[in-house]
């Protein structure tokens, strides 16, 4: 058994593997675990909009000791990842990072934003660190006008940016 | 067969995320579907060889003691079933209820035919150079018996 406190490093090397394959390889993944995702998340947001996916990352951040802030009003949820546990074991790890291990998680968030309406505005600052915030909007206007703060942009299948 | 409380490479603590399986049962049906099982084994053995390359260098000195802690810590992390017995010729690990296979199971309902392949290719993997084999015996659905001893 690989055990679920090191499946980060696993991940890691699933990315390295096809990033090798081609971009479309990296992307189709991002989907299927987009699409795995959407069995613990898709009926919080289907139903409850904003407070479901506080309601998600509150219990992601207990459970994947994030050390993490969340913010919710009903404009929007911001989730500042202070330390990120994920890309913190992929650091610390005797086989090599790779080197956009990041976006993986603007992979699979966003294909879920965009199928139930929301707006993300994901800011990894710098992928060698494990920070990022990540602003979800419910009004489009609202999110393109903090794209403007962000520092790293990220996108996702079918969101390009940059 | 002689082991010893090394120290580990990697030690987690705190809450335990067991969706994680589920994303690794994912992964492994994507994988194989779209590159073949001998593309998931040669992941699976890089994690073994790179990953758990720590208890992989001890297991080529002769060490075995960081593989069993590392067995004791994350199995008791999860709560699985199991045992270890340390006999004088090998080691043998007893699973009766794989928390991760159990959990798979819960979740989608389809645990891949290629789940335990996690355990049976990284076990191999970590043993390469070394006086030991590590062969992983399927005895059941979530349940095997993995086995450390010197090769022949």
């Amino acid at each position: 058994m690989i055990p679920s406190d090191h499946f980060t490093r696993f991940y890691n090397e699933i990315f390295k593997f096809l990033e090798s394959q081609g971009e479309e390889a990296l992307e189709a993944y991002w989907l299927a675990i987009s699409k795995n995702q959407e069995r613990h998340i898709l009926e919080l947001i289907q139903t409850q909009g904003l407070a479901g996916m506080y309601e998600y990352w509150l219990h992601i951040k207990i459970e994947e000791n994030c050390d993490m802030d969340l913010d919710f009003n009903e404009d929007r949820l911001e989730l500042r990842m202070n330390v990120c546990p994920s890309l913190s074991k992929v650091m610390d790890n005797d086989a090599a990072p790779m080197e956009r291990y990041c976006d993986h998680c603007a992979g699979w968030i966003g294909p879920i934003m965009d199928k139930t309406g929301y707006h993300m505005v994901y800011d990894v600052i710098d992928r060698t660190k494990p920070q990022c915030v990540t602003r979800i909007f419910k009004d489009p206007e609202k999110a393109r006008a903090a794209e403007k703060d962000a520092k790293l942009l990220m996108g996702w299948p079918g969101h390009k940016v940059g | 067969m002689a082991t010893h409380e090394s120290p580990m490479r990697y030690e987690e603590d705190g809450n335990v995320h067991l969706d994680f399986h589920g994303a690794t049962n994912t992964t492994i049906d994507f994988i194989v579907e779209r590159f073949g099982v001998d593309a998931m084994d040669a992941i699976f053995r890089k994690v073994g060889r790179d990953v758990y390359a720590s208890i992989r260098s001890d297991l080529i000195t002769g060490d075995t003691g960081q593989l069993v802690r590392h067995w004791r810590h994350f199995f008791d992390r999860e709560g699985a079933d199991y045992d270890i017995e340390i006999g004088e010729d090998e080691i043998v690990l007893t699973v009766r209820r794989c928390t991760a296979w159990h959990h798979v199971k819960a979740l989608v309902g389809h645990v891949s035919p290629h789940f335990c392949d996690q355990t049976s290719r990284t076990n191999e993997a970590m043993a390469e150079g070394s006086p030991f084999a590590i062969t992983t015996e399927l005895t059941g659905e979530g349940s095997c018996r993995q086995v450390i001893a010197r090769r022949a």
